[in-house]
């Protein structure tokens, strides 16, 4: 390789990586983002750096259940096989992959500025390939770090931090330069008139006859796993373990078994005489990439301009990459010109998500749930069912509601990119806000809404206990519920919509690629947060929710339509409290909106 | 129409905009010029309370941005450099939402119009990514006035267009001063400037250089000679250089 291109790649490689960590150190100027910080790194050390300077193994026997995690946890000998087994095969329908499905032309994957400087510059194609294969070695060294930092952790593996980290470059590098290996001699295939579907059935039919010639030639008996007997996972291990060791499937996974070898070496003798095979083989997928390079130009430069579209969607709309373009469509409601200006965000943000949040695909549904508890309520197969449905029904609702406000980002945070825009429009901060939070806010109640019917019709309580839970006051919880649903909903969004006002500069970090420790710390200071918001918010609501059946337990009102009277008036002032703590949320919110400045927040 | 007193913007410890000072009345046209890095695009942006001011005062309308600032905006359209488009939206899905923002009842009757001065009619039911540089930038604009503003601000309005949409975009732009509008334009593009804008504010390292009507500054920076246009006055003005 050209030595001058060489150091001009580790010059834009080091610098860039310079002035990134420099951005971020100074950002840490700020408290704020000083404090995610802290979390951040105290997160690493306690979770993958202390390992490290204790002895492997060690983590103690609960006193209490006499649980031994390195007993439970170590491989016997021979499970090295089936790892071994396993790995290959994994590795197999990964390189497979490889072959089967990708673009029509090798692009190696360069970036807009790449072309610009490099494809004018002086260099030769050959040139061009070792930029590529050595920025990807750079990016190998990197994963295999932090690879290792997980994997470290697992204490059925062998060997130690060194033999993993060099394991899994091993692992990466080899992945890389098929990949490119295999772009390149598709587009050979390609130029010699081998159309995309011609090569996918060569492929498959080649794969498919290795392992029915293996089948053929495994005796008789051993062709199926026999689970009759127990255990049934160590039967079926071994007798995947036999099938990858029997030809011709036994030679189709020699490299992969290569490739594995110094990661899955369980001590430093096996290491060394694993890193022959693998060194072998990456050398010569080195000569197979160098000595295959097509013209690739004009393909990366399509592939540069598409990601560059797709990048400019996702930071403008939060977009993620992978998805697909987005295609006109009729509103999801007839907006007018007059009316509250919250209702046009409402519109937009149902807009870019899917068409299937409606009000007539929720009537829909919940027709056909009331209609399916119907025929449940009536058949006594279904009646054995009611509970595992409701059980799944409420597992369901507690997970939309936690984790949902994650998910559901048809807010602040996609619109962060346009927050310009949003400044400009003649509105207080709170009401677009508001208008921002109505979207997640009503696709979340929708499918909570939904999983209150399901239960309601489905919840069958058993036993003494639960006798006071009559279907009147079933009815009635679940209409408070449902009420108190919006609102609930709306407390546990405003946290990472706060999360995006406060911390903007971290917020565009993780819609970016590389992050950091203060990246980490922010996501786990803020999923404590939504925790605490929730519970906070919930305690006053739910003190002065209990108000009623005190005053009906101390009246001594026990009877049903008491029950269900103290149920409504409990929901309506849980509701009411609830609604306040959003208001005084978004007013918050608002007024940190009217103050944010991007252009300060965002100067490196 | 616009009052700029004292505007000052700081980024720590740098100041992007230093003690700035003019105003601007309804059917002036005044031109932002300067160096790259002068601060033109942050004063822009202060203008229309995008971004609040360090310290200072900017009243659009005689209302002051920072204490009254959905009664500034109400008046104002802020035009971006790169037009900002909601990815999800078509064009007319775009006029339909910035009508509800701004409570324009009939915008229909005001769209179409706009969507044919500006020759995306024929694109209404197309996405942004499904539109040129340039038919994004018309976009924006014909969202930025359907609501009648009396107060423009373009921050590089002529790039993208192609020569028959600079030619246009010049026309609209005069007309609506002709019409009573207070239009502030920020561009490199000199000469363009020196067809439309009725004065010229020099800015360098975000302070004022020069600030007036075309002939005043011409005056002051001309050395004597009779003919001189904008490019020679910025150069001068400016010493040729950034810094």
């Amino acid at each position: 390789m050209n030595a001058s291109i060489l150091r001009a790649l580790l010059y834009l490689r080091l610098t860039s990586a310079r002035n990134w960590l420099g951005s971020r150190l100074r950002r840490l100027r700020q408290p704020k983002y000083l404090f995610g910080a802290i979390v951040g790194v105290a997160y690493f050390y306690f979770f993958f750096i202390r390992s490290f300077s204790s002895p492997r193994h060690a983590r103690p026997t609960n006193p209490l259940t006499g649980f031994d995690p390195a007993a439970t946890f170590t491989l016997a000998p021979d499970s090295l096989a089936v790892a071994t087994a396993i790995g290959a095969l994994l590795l197999l329908v990964i390189f497979t992959v490889m072959w089967v499905v990708p673009a029509p032309r090798a692009t190696l994957g360069f970036t807009e500025a790449e072309i610009a400087f490099l494809f004018p510059a002086p260099v030769t194609r050959r040139a061009l390939v070792h930029f590529r294969l050595v920025s990807s070695q750079l990016r190998s060294l990197v994963g295999a770090a932090l690879m290792m930092l997980f994997t470290n952790r697992w204490s059925f593996l062998g060997g130690n931090a060194v033999t993993h980290a060099v394991g899994w470059w091993f692992i990466f590098s080899a992945l890389n330069l098929h990949f490119h290996g295999a772009g390149f001699t598709l587009t050979r295939l390609v130029d010699l008139g081998v159309g995309p579907w011609r090569r996918r059935l060569l492929v498959a039919a080649t794969v498919g006859a290795v392992i029915v010639a293996t089948f053929l030639q495994a005796p008789a008996g051993s062709r199926g796993p026999d689970l009759g007997t127990e255990p049934a996972f160590a039967l079926l291990a071994q007798w995947v373990v036999d099938l990858t060791q029997t030809a011709p499937l036994a030679w189709l996974l020699w490299p992969f078994r290569a490739v594995l070898g110094p990661f899955l070496a369980p001590d430093v003798s096996a290491f060394l005489a694993a890193l022959g095979p693998a060194l072998l083989l990456i050398v010569l997928h080195y000569l197979w990439v160098v000595r295959s390079a097509v013209a690739f130009e004009e393909a990366a430069i399509d592939e540069a301009a598409r990601k560059s579209e797709r990048r400019e969607g996702a930071e403008t709309s939060g977009r993620r990459f992978g998805d697909r373009s987005p295609r006109s469509r009729p509103g999801p409601f007839a907006l007018s010109g007059a009316g509250r200006p919250e209702f046009a965000f409402l519109w937009k943000n149902l807009l870019s998500t899917w068409p299937y949040f409606t009000g007539r695909i929720l009537l829909l549904v919940a027709t056909g749930i009331v209609l399916g508890a119907t025929w449940l309520q009536r058949s006594p197969a279904g009646l054995a069912l009611r509970p595992g449905i409701a059980t799944a029904a409420a597992a369901f609702a507690l997970y939309t509601l936690i984790v949902g406000p994650q998910f559901a980002r048809q807010d602040l945070r996609n619109d962060l990119g346009n927050v310009d825009l949003l400044k400009a429009y003649p509105l207080p901060g709170w009401q677009i806000i508001l208008g921002e939070l109505l979207a997640p806010t009503a696709i979340l109640a929708g499918l909570l809404w939904l999983a209150i019917l399901t239960l309601a019709l489905t919840l069958e309580p058993a036993g003494r206990n639960w006798a006071w839970l009559t279907p009147p006051i079933r009815v009635a919880a679940s209409l408070g519920l449902g009420a108190i649903v919006p609102a609930l909903v709306s407390l546990q969004l405003l946290v990472p919509n706060a999360a995006v006002l406060l911390f903007p500069g971290w917020f565009q970090t993780t819609r970016s690629r590389g992050g950091g420790p203060e990246v980490v710390g922010q996501r786990m200071i803020f999923f404590f947060a939504q925790t605490l918001t929730m519970v906070l918010a919930l305690i006053p609501a739910l003190l002065i929710g209990a108000v009623p059946f005190a005053i009906a337990s101390f009246a001594g009102l026990q009877s049903t339509p008491a029950l269900v009277a103290a149920t409504l008036v409990a929901s309506g002032l849980v509701l009411i409290v609830l609604l306040a703590e959003v208001a005084a949320g978004v007013r918050l919110l608002g007024a940190r909106f009217e103050r944010l400045d991007l252009s300060a927040e965002l100067r490196p | 129409m616009i009052e700029v007193e004292a505007l000052t913007k700081r980024y720590g410890s740098f100041t992007a905009v230093r003690e700035l000072s003019f105003a601007v009345r309804p059917g002036d046209v005044l031109g932002l010029v300067g160096p790259n890095g002068a601060g033109k695009t942050t004063t822009l942006r202060c203008l229309a309370g995008i971004i609040p001011a360090s310290s200072g005062a900017v009243r659009i309308g005689g209302h002051d941005v920072a204490t009254d600032a959905v009664a500034a905006k109400r008046t104002l359209a802020f035009f971006p450099d790169e037009p900002r488009l909601f990815d999800y939206l078509t064009v007319r899905q775009h006029l339909n939402f910035v009508a509800r923002l701004y409570g324009v009842a009939d915008h229909e009757a005001i769209a179409e119009p706009l969507l044919a001065e500006f020759e995306i009619a024929d694109k209404a039911d197309q996405l942004p990514g499904e539109l040129s540089r340039g038919m994004k930038q018309k976009l924006a604009i014909a969202c930025g006035l359907l609501h009648g503003p009396r107060v423009l601000f373009f921050d590089e309005p002529l790039t993208g267009l192609d020569p028959l949409g600079i030619r246009r975009m010049k026309d609209s732009i005069a007309r609506r001063a002709r019409e009573g509008a207070t239009i502030v334009l920020s561009s490199h593009l000199l000469h363009l400037l020196e067809e439309v804008c009725s004065h010229v504010l020099i800015l360098k390292q975000g302070e004022k250089i020069a600030n007036g009507t075309i002939a005043e500054v011409a005056a002051r920076f001309g050395n004597g000679e009779a003919k001189v246009n904008l490019e020679d006055i910025f150069i001068r003005a400016t010493g040729g250089s950034e810094r």
